[in-house]
């Protein structure tokens, strides 16, 4: 059990408090609730290339990252489709600092052409190490944009094209900062060595004084049902033949999400996996085959990803997969099977709740979603799958007009 | 309320740190077992520590099939049996094979111990190094390392410790296709024999457990006729080629580069304070190379500079990625700043900010029982007192200006450097 308190600030901001005194840390989690699925399409990668700004210096304070470094603190921070999560932990005894830091830039940034500017480069750099400077490092780029035609989750966090974060101007990080770094727009996880008093006190202190600016949240399309099957070849310098298999599945908060997860792991989790024993040791048809979800809020994606063995060719690799799907579809998981992946979702579950960040991460990330309890009971959500609903689930979701195909090809 | 928000709240020092209380040991078949219990999940690990590392293979390719290899079938059960077993109970097998070690993980419940215990000694005693099994790993690793060596920084890495080491030094045993087509059954036998069975060192446990799980451990490990380590070592001498080198891949747009030189051992006296040094020059996210590559010039998505001791020889060096058409000014200022910390002393608040992030880093590291385990694998294999992370407190609140000055001109001197850097021309 997590236990937890909320409350609400004037300003609108939601707080979370976790107490846990087995540790010297306390972290503070601040969510915003803001991602790459907020952006305008011709100006995409631009939440990511805002949390780097973050670190640039606020109204009162020159350098973030010096002065938490000071009192013995460290931050980070990451971009998702929904979501901008920034995180300090600090020995308790300096929590305050982290309340000064967090709040300031919360407050204003300190808005300036050259933080601007080499955040720009920096990114650029990042765009190009991750993805263009790896092999089979744009896949991402290629497998979203064919599997989502209408919304947003068609681009990657890190944006469609370089130049979109070329083009960032101050003006636009102003709009964006006003807007979705308002306190109404977050949830603040105070999580460690610290009472719930004390929460309380540093957060009308830091926190409460800062005024609500009123986010409003862009609309944007849903994604409609896929109704046919989309395939798109591509041909780049790498050494062996790829395919990835996308299908559209449920968002974060659907029923079927919990059997989807399960359905990945025992397709393509591990050595006892499906996939890995009939298609990479069986048959031969691939060195590696992995699964796995996007677990994005909206709708996200069902992947297969595989890379095949030289001289085996796409077509007997495809339907080699496809027979698989067609297997687990028509035929019950059965009970040895089943109450393995139960088993290892219970493991995943308690050793993910080890450290204080990663509770106080969930615990936000559970609001965010709008169902704090999640923290608590997700693993009766994961209890409540049964083989005859992860059977009903497969047939629905594997059909060949829900799935996009990318045929990454190695060029001879 | 009106706050001045100008002024930082005062925060406090850190000035002790405490390594918790451990317990060694004996196994009825004598052998530690070092016990350490930490957290509140019901979570275990337990790991077992082999005389099995890169130093004491004698054909490149054999350490590390011989870790992979052990979750690959026994007498009585095949490879899937024994993955359907293990993942049945929810738990993980994780093996790895180290430059001075190899280690055999188990993660699991405690309530799922009695079950998986046996099965994990079974995996890595009796492993039988089946024909077909080995076939499929050896294809597998031909196909991962075709994909590697098209990544610019795996080039990098390999070639720096080819030329800092030495070819021949197992800490630079990379394979190639040819060494992982010639790995045969026979060999793998024989180094399991001689560095698994006869080369347990010790067993290490860590999470919140009961005596229960102890007792489980001792009965069945004792049933097993381990033999520890027979000490012998194989003669490894480092052959290092100094120097600029270049490898031409004209399809990037990005550089890899490594930068470093042969460095000092954990139980050197300098060790600890050239660690403090290491991290203001390039150990954490507002250290120089940080601050001035990424953050001042915008240059690369990430640098930093590496202190990694081994227990034969040590290596320090700075490493980044840098875009192809800085890659000249980069490198320039890399030196640079390898200049300017001989050259003049590190500024107090400088070294006051390093000194209290780097404390902090020491009560994160010390958080947590897995990460707790990790520390005193470190101070097992090193013979290091319990006093050795609490001492950081005196030896940083100890170290001036001055002495990390003298440190930097005696260990990031430009001389006998080993540059290397992979990329367009």
């Amino acid at each position: 059990m997590i236990q937890y308190q909320k409350f609400k600030l004037d300003n609108g901001l939601t707080v979370i408090h976790h107490f846990d005194d087995a540790t010297q840390l306390c972290a503070l989690n601040i969510l915003y609730k803001v991602g790459s699925r907020n952006e305008d399409p011709h100006k995409t990668g631009f939440a990511h290339l805002f949390e780097h700004l973050m670190f640039g210096g606020s109204e009162n304070v020159k350098e973030f990252d010096t002065e938490l470094q000071a009192a013995g603190g460290e931050s980070n921070a990451f971009t998702s489709n929904d979501i901008t999560n920034y995180y300090v932990t600090l020995p308790a005894n300096n929590i305050e600092t982290g309340f000064w830091l967090d709040s300031d830039r919360m407050l204003s940034l300190d808005f300036n052409q050259k933080s601007l500017d080499v955040q720009k480069n920096v990114v650029i750099e990042e765009f190009k190490e991750r993805y263009l400077n790896q092999p089979y490092g744009d896949i991402w780029l290629k497998i979203l944009p064919l599997a989502y035609k209408i919304h947003p989750y068609n681009w990657s966090t890190i944006g469609k094209e370089i130049s979109h974060i070329e083009n960032a101007d101050l003006d636009q990080v102003k709009a964006f900062f006003n807007n979705y770094y308002s306190p109404d727009n977050a949830i603040l996880v105070v999580a460690g060595n610290i009472s719930f008093e004390e929460t309380m006190r540093l957060c009308k202190k830091w926190f409460e004084p800062i005024p609500n600016r009123n986010a409003i949240i862009n609309v944007y399309k849903q994604e409609p049902v896929q109704k046919e099957a989309r395939k798109e070849h591509v041909y780049n310098d790498v050494p062996l033949d790829l395919i990835v298999m996308a299908y559209h599945m449920g968002g974060r908060q659907d029923s079927d999400y919990y059997n989807c997860d399960l359905l990945s792991d025992i397709l393509g989790a591990g050595k006892s996996a499906r996939f890995f024993n009939k298609l990479v040791k069986e048959k031969r048809l691939f060195s590696e085959l992995d699964t796995y979800i996007t677990g994005d809020a909206d709708p996200g994606l069902f992947l297969i990803e595989g890379k095949l063995m030289k001289g085996v060719s796409f077509e007997t690799a495809e339907a080699a997969i496809l027979e698989e799907l067609e297997f687990i579809k028509n035929n019950p998981v059965n009970l040895n099977e089943f109450t393995k992946v139960q088993n290892k979702t219970e493991t995943n579950v308690l050793f993910g709740d080890m450290s204080v960040l990663n509770r106080a991460m969930k615990l936000a990330f559970a609001e965010f979603l709008g169902d704090i309890t999640l923290v608590d009971n997700e693993i009766d959500h994961y209890l409540s799958v049964t083989p005859e609903s992860l059977m009903k689930v497969a047939k629905s979701m594997f059909q060949e007009q829900n799935c996009s195909t990318l045929y990454y090809h190695a060029k001879i | 309320m009106s706050i001045n928000r100008k002024i930082a709240p005062e925060f406090h020092l850190i000035e002790s740190l405490h390594f918790p209380d451990y317990e060694i040991l004996q196994t009825k078949n004598g052998f530690k077992l070092y016990s350490l219990r930490a957290g509140s999940q019901p979570v275990i690990r337990l790991d077992f520590i082999f005389d099995a590392g890169l130093i004491r293979q004698l054909k490149i390719a054999e350490s590390a099939f011989a870790a992979s290899m052990l979750s690959e079938g026994t007498k009585n059960r095949s490879a899937l049996n024994l993955a359907e077993s293990l993942d049945y109970y929810g738990s993980y097998f994780q093996t790895r094979s180290n430059p001075d070690d190899a280690v055999a993980t188990l993660y699991c419940l405690e309530k799922h111990l009695e079950n998986c215990l046996p099965l994990f000694l079974e995996a890595i005693t009796e492993s039988v190094f089946p024909e077909r099994e080995l076939d499929i790993q050896k294809k597998n690793s031909i196909q991962k390392l075709l994909v590697n060596e098209k990544k610019n920084s795996y080039l990098c890495r390999k070639h720096y410790y080819k030329n800092l080491f030495g070819d021949k030094h197992p800490y630079a045993s990379f394979s190639g296709k040819e060494d992982l087509e010639k790995t045969n059954r026979d060999s793998l036998v024989s180094f399991h024999q001689n560095h698994y069975k006869n080369g347990l060192k010790y067993l290490m446990l860590s999470g919140n457990y009961s005596e229960e799980a102890l007792r489980q451990i001792d009965i069945l490990v004792s049933n097993i006729d381990f033999i520890g380590p027979s000490g012998k070592k194989n003669h490894a001498e480092i052959v290092s080629q100094t120097g600029k080198f270049f490898i031409e891949k004209n399809d990037s747009v990005q550089s890899a580069i490594r930068i470093g030189k042969l460095s000092i051992g954990r139980t050197h006296e300098d060790f600890r304070r050239l660690q403090f040094l290491n991290l203001i020059f390039g150990g954490y996210f507002g250290s120089r190379l940080m601050k001035n590559i990424r953050e001042d010039k915008g240059l690369t998505y990430g640098i930093y500079s590496v202190l990694e001791p081994y227990k034969e020889a040590a290596t320090w060096y700075i490493d980044s990625d840098i875009n192809t058409k800085n890659r000249e000014s980069g490198l320039a200022e890399i030196y640079k700043e390898m200049a300017v910390i001989r050259d003049q002393e590190i500024p107090k608040t400088e070294l006051e900010t390093a000194r209290n992030y780097y404390l902090g880093s020491f009560l994160r590291s010390l958080d947590g029982p897995f990460s707790l385990a990790d520390r005193l694998k470190i101070m097992i294999d090193y013979q290091l007192p319990n006093s050795y992370y609490p001492d950081f407190v005196s030896v940083l609140y100890n170290t001036s200006a001055s002495d990390l000055q003298e440190l930097a001109n005696k260990y990031l001197g430009e001389e006998n450097i080993v540059e290397l850097v992979v990329g367009k021309k």
